[in-house]
């Protein structure tokens, strides 16, 4: 029956070719709208790394003086001192961790082939590579030699390799970041994170880092940090070992946990660390005042899905519902010339149900045809936010599940357009072809 | 196999209360072929509908083959009107955008007939009423009498025990309309119950049995013999 009524669906749009062009035009706009809006919105809230994200975790410390206020919803910032990032990194603990700051250099060979070009450049732990699963082509990782000895090594991406080198293997040979010769040791695949989760600090959705150094050059360089430097309090800063000393936050830090025991033992790790910075005298607070947040928690925390972006989402969604509106409009017309019809029908022994669902089989056709060219229209659409905003990138794309989604929310449309217009028709009196005539 | 007591219907509309049917009174027997007549808007499209399980009555009680009709609900009345009423309309009322040989198959395809089967039945059916050559044929490529021989063959092609036919004729030019008749005859011959109302007291006289509705009721049926015979003026001209 299901076969019939698509030949009887076919039949009626060639019947009313331009109802039929209409109402495909308005489901398409419809879809193609929403589908552009929902996947950004889809790849912004997207897990970025299901396998790991609830073991990769974010600490934060409270270390200030009692009664000085954040302006977090948790009263925590969101980054750490020196003096806290490098104790985490150096306590005894048997975990995947890294601190990380950004900075930039001005990066070339050092001849006159490539014009030196500023790069951000990230000093991590060279457990980095491992805790946020990058791939390389070239080489691997530094190290943990290097990471102790502050070894002038590096890796780099395979987008400046290319520049670079022509995208040769450049594992061993030089380059220079400002005036200081690098060698490489890896050149890593492109980063397929959509979002920059590591460090959201400016922007979630900016690009990665090109380059990476090991994070114990930030002494002896005395690394700029290019992100974003706070304090809570006055504190004298001359020297660059003043910063070092500082309550300034400016360091992100990420520690792998495996287990529920493991997060336990992080937790009380940090406890004890905090009670004995307090006595230490660094701080005066009565409370210990920490959290742990994992990478799905760090992102909603963050806001990386803004307010803004769910308005969006909800606005395209009732244009959505407009179009669904006009569809049900022009249905109402078409469905119910063909009352005398489905009036013979009924008298031929088609049941209500049977009514219903033809039309219903109409309407999801219908919808399937819309949904499909929504998908180009939200193509283009998505073309058109990239091509406006290269920050969104990575984010204005359509991945499978919304490929998927398109057809579906255009047919459930459809057929929320249609079920009054079916409703009404298959009510027929079936008495009325004889009362007519 | 039909069996109406009492049987009532009543229109209410806005303004009116129309009695299209009161205390209608009769009994069908298996074969038979019966003439409807009667004056216009006395309830013989009422009867049919209802007899047809097209409309509902308001009171009084209607059997068919031993089935309480008013106790089914909507989908067991398709069910039954599909299984076992085959309809023929002044209108012919086939579906414009299907051709001769779909048209026949609607029924079955509602009955869940497989494919290899309904073509059989639809040649069948369209053989009969000698349209067995113009099945790709749209209804509108077709003269009024050929058409209502699609219709009939329609009506045939579930092989319903009962033909219900308003008005077969009533669109037809006397030719014609005697095509249909002596179709129909034929059709009853094979034993299929029918009941057709009809305007022309010729084609009535040639059926085998005769009643007219008046004002919502079978009328005396030996008054009616008389207006048949010319002895009486026929109530309608009253
Ligand atoms: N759906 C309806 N609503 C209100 N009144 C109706 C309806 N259908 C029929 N009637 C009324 O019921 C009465 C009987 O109508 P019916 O159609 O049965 O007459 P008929 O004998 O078939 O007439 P005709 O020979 O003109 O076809 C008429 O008065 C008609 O106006
Ligand atoms: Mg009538």
């Amino acid at each position: 029956m299901l076969a019939h009524y698509l030949d009887l669906s076919v039949r009626s749009f060639k019947r009313t070719p331009m109802t039929t062009l209409l109402m495909i035009i308005a489901i398409a706009l419809g879809i193609g709208v929403t589908m552009t809006s929902l996947s950004v919105y889809h790849m912004m809230s997207m897990d970025p790394m299901p396998h790991k994200s609830s073991k990769l975790f974010h600490p934060q410390l409270n270390t200030r003086d009692q009664g000085v206020n954040w302006w977090t919803q948790d009263d925590l910032p969101h980054q750490l001192t020196y003096i806290d990032a490098k104790n985490l990194y150096q306590a005894d603990i048997p975990a995947l961790k890294t601190p990380s700051v950004k900075t930039g250099y001005s990066v070339h060979l050092n001849d006159d082939q490539i014009k030196p070009f500023m790069e951000t450049v990230r000093l991590i732990d060279n457990d980095f590579f491992t805790m946020f699963d990058m791939r390389f082509i070239y080489g691997g990782p530094w190290s943990d030699e290097s990471d102790n000895s502050g070894e002038l090594v590096t890796v780099i991406s395979a987008e400046l390799n290319d520049i670079l080198f022509g995208g040769e293997n450049s594992v061993g040979k030089q380059v220079f970041f400002d005036k200081v010769a690098f060698r490489i040791v890896g050149v890593f695949d492109d980063f397929d994170y959509h979002v920059k989760f590591y460090d959201l600090t400016n922007g979630a959705f900016n690009q990665n880092e090109q380059v990476f150094i090991p994070f114990s050059l930030i002494e002896p360089l005395e690394v700029n940090n290019w992100g974003n430097t706070n304090g809570w309090k006055y504190e004298d800063i001359r020297s660059f070992q003043d910063k070092l000393n500082s309550e300034l936050v400016w360091l992100q830090f990420w520690v792998q946990l495996d287990s529920p025991e493991e997060v336990t033992s992080y937790k009380n790790f940090l406890t004890n660390y905090l009670t004995e910075q307090a006595t230490l005298g660094r701080f005066e607070r009565q409370d210990v005042h920490f959290d742990l947040k994992n990478v799905m928690q760090w992102l909603d925390y963050n806001n990386v899905v803004t307010e803004d972006n769910r308005v969006v989402v909800g606005l395209s969604f009732l244009f959505l519902a407009v179009c669904v509106a006009n569809i049900v409009g022009l249905l109402l017309g078409k469905f119910l010339k063909r009352v005398p019809e489905v009036g013979v029908r009924r008298a031929l022994g088609a049941s209500k149900r049977q009514v219903f669902m033809q039309h219903l089989v109409e309407v999801s056709l219908l919808g399937l045809i819309g949904g499909t060219l929504g998908i180009a229209i939200a193509q283009l659409g998505l073309w058109g936010v990239r091509s406006t905003y290269s920050y969104y990138d990575a984010l204005a794309t359509m991945d499978l599940s919304m490929f998927l989604a398109a057809p579906l929310i255009a047919i459930l449309a459809c057929i929320i357009a249609g079920l009054y217009p079916a409703w009404l028709v298959c009510n027929t009196n079936p008495a009325y072809c004889l009362k007519t005539q | 196999m039909l069996t109406m007591q009492n049987v009532s219907k009543v229109y209410t509309t806005e303004k009116v209360q129309t009695h299209a049917l009161r205390d209608f009174n009769l009994e069908v027997n298996e074969g038979e072929f019966i003439a409807v007549t009667g004056p216009s808007g006395s309830g013989k499209t009422t009867f049919l509908n209802i007899a047809g399980m097209l409309e509902t009555y308001s009171s009084g009680q209607y059997l068919l083959d031993g089935i309480d009709i008013g106790r089914l609900s909507d989908n067991q009345r398709a069910d039954l009107r599909n299984q076992k009423i085959g309809f023929i309309f002044q209108g012919f009322n086939l579906i414009p955008d299907l051709n001769i040989f779909e048209n026949v198959e609607v029924p079955l395809r509602y009955r869940g007939i497989k494919s290899a089967e309904r073509k059989a039945r639809v040649m069948e059916c369209l053989e009969q009423v000698g349209l067995g050559s113009r099945l790709k044929h749209l209804p509108q490529q077709l003269s009024g009498g050929q058409q209502q021989r699609v219709a009939i063959a329609r009506a045939l092609a579930g092989r319903p025990r009962f033909l219900l036919a308003d008005e077969p004729t009533g669109n037809l030019d006397s030719l014609m309309a005697r095509q249909v008749m002596e179709l129909l005859e034929k059709i009853n011959q094979e034993g299929a119950t029918i009941i057709m109302v009809t305007h022309d007291p010729e084609l009535a006289r040639r059926a085998p049995r005769n009643i007219q509705v008046v004002d919502g009721q079978i009328a005396d049926f030996s008054l009616y013999q008389k207006q048949l015979a010319g002895t009486e003026p026929a109530v309608a001209e009253v």
